[in-house]
């Protein structure tokens, strides 16, 4: 159980979050939903340990400090003087787990690109490689920072189908930031929906777990008609 | 087609050098067939290979030290505000202090040795790498670092692997041109308080007027500074940034 709660995150004496509290069950895929600036992704630094100054308690299973995370960002941020191979051994924590490396490579099918360096592949590339680093240690969490944002359609589709793939695989415990609400009801099992100044969850989307098309339309319903029109500041842009 | 460019730009300047040293005529400059005849004579018969030694070896004491320290202090510096506004002060001294005065004081306060001569080329150089790692290390991208601390890696591998590649082009420039810069104080350093060293036997050779000498030991000395320009310092950098290439 990931259990959150942050009574206070403030920049520049600037309050971002206030009183969030969140449980996240073992396995579970939560999608966090908001307008930018809201603090999603400055939740994420929380629960990473990349922002360590806040008031508040992140426990995973009632530990703090020593769980593993593996993260997705908005870039693929590879080391462009490693090679693909030297990017995944770096945060690889059990050594003698190298044959890992090719094995999440095949799984993408960049076998291939082993020895290559960061520059040498396309962004869809790097990508796919940042998803194998981020499940290299097979982590408990699994955070994503808009991790298909950026990229075309279909090297969009192809990545969260790989990551889908991974995550029926490894059952890690997984936090999604996005602004594509499409993205968020086909993916996860829970959508919190954020409003921004103050931050606070106004809003608790529960899906269903077969994902069979109606139920995802269904899904797009219930969420335009119960959520949206009551809270038209969460989303800017189009539900499509 | 680079290399084959060098070598045109030393023909033609051998070229032209052989046409002056003719039309004039004078001990004064001496033709590049009587500067080669000086090298051989000086390295076969006379002590020109254990003066360069002497001076590489300051050169390579004095270099090792300037780095460690300018490194250092530049990382300290662009990293740690306090310590950049404390230690401004004093970088704009030694980058203004001429060279000159400089070795004068070092040679007066500690003494003609070689420890006063390393002393004052350490001081003229460590600035100039400070400011360039400095620059180095406020340019160091913290989004790869945050895969550091998402990742536990150890203080060891963060440094190796991530920081120090940022690292990697401001210390390799500060490197080459350190190189160039130490040995052209050493030699004044050399002259003006050692009895050995290509500075010294330089210093000889001027009260001697003996301008081919002069010559010939300051060609064998660029030649072995050429050297390790070519075959080690370029090679390392190439090497290390392989990975632009391959782009």
């Amino acid at each position: 159980m990931l259990d959150i709660k942050v009574k206070s995150k403030s920049f520049n004496n600037k309050e971002i979050l206030n009183n969030i509290n969140i449980d996240i069950k073992d396995g579970e895929f939560v999608s966090l939903v908001g307008p930018s600036g809201c603090g999603k992704t400055t939740l994420l630094g929380l629960i990473s340990r990349l922002d360590e100054e806040f008031s508040g308690e992140i426990l995973f299973n009632d530990k703090r400090i020593d769980f593993e995370i593996g993260y997705m960002f908005q870039d693929s941020r590879l080391l462009p003087w490693l090679t693909v191979r030297e990017n995944l051994l770096l945060v690889l924590k059990d050594k003698s787990k190298e044959h890992l490396v090719e094995e999440l490579l095949k799984e993408v099918e960049l076998e291939e690109y082993i020895n290559a360096y960061i520059k040498e592949l396309s962004g869809g590339m790097q990508r796919r490689i940042a998803l194998c680093r981020a499940f290299i240690n097979q982590s408990e969490i699994i955070l994503l920072d808009e991790p298909f944002i950026s990229l075309d359609h279909p090297s969009a589709q192809e990545l969260r189908a790989i990551f889908m793939k991974f995550y029926k695989k490894y059952k890690p415990t997984v936090v999604l930031v996005t602004h594509d609400l499409t993205e968020a009801i086909s993916l996860s099992n829970r959508i919190l929906f954020f409003s921004s100044k103050p931050t606070k969850i106004v809003s608790t989307y529960i899906n269903k777990k077969d994902f069979s098309s109606n139920l995802y339309d269904e899904g797009i319903d219930i969420v335009k008609k119960d959520i949206l029109e009551k809270n038209p500041n969460i989303l800017s842009g189009d539900l499509s | 087609m680079v290399v084959s460019n060098k070598i045109h730009s030393f023909i033609i300047l051998i070229i032209i050098w052989q046409a002056f040293s003719v039309l004039i005529h004078s001990d004064t400059l001496p033709t590049p067939l009587e500067v080669m005849y000086s090298i051989h004579y000086h390295i076969f018969e006379d002590e020109l290979l254990y003066h360069l030694g002497i001076t590489l070896y300051r050169v390579a004491i004095t270099f090792a030290v300037a780095m460690c320290i300018g490194v250092l202090f530049g990382i300290l510096m662009g990293n740690y505000k306090k310590i950049d506004s404390n230690l401004d002060f004093f970088l704009i001294i030694g980058l203004n202090m001429p060279a000159l005065v400089t070795i004068i004081l070092c040679y007066v306060w500690f003494g003609l040795t070689d420890f006063s001569a390393i002393l004052a080329v350490v001081l003229n150089k460590v600035p100039t790498v400070i400011v360039t790692i400095r620059e180095g290390a406020k340019a160091i991208n913290v989004k790869y670092m945050q895969i550091a601390k998402v990742y536990k890696l150890s203080p060891y591998t963060t440094f190796t692997k991530i920081y120090l590649p940022q690292m990697y082009p401001y210390i390799m420039a500060s490197a080459r041109t350190g190189l160039s810069l130490i040995w052209k104080i050493v030699l004044v350093v050399e002259l003006l308080g050692r009895s050995s060293g290509v500075g010294f036997q330089l210093s000889m050779f001027f009260q001697f007027f003996d301008i081919t000498s002069i010559l010939a030991y300051s060609f064998a000395f660029i030649s072995v500074v050429l050297l390790i320009e070519n075959y080690i310092l370029a090679p390392m950098e190439k090497k290390a940034t392989l990975w632009r290439e391959n782009a």
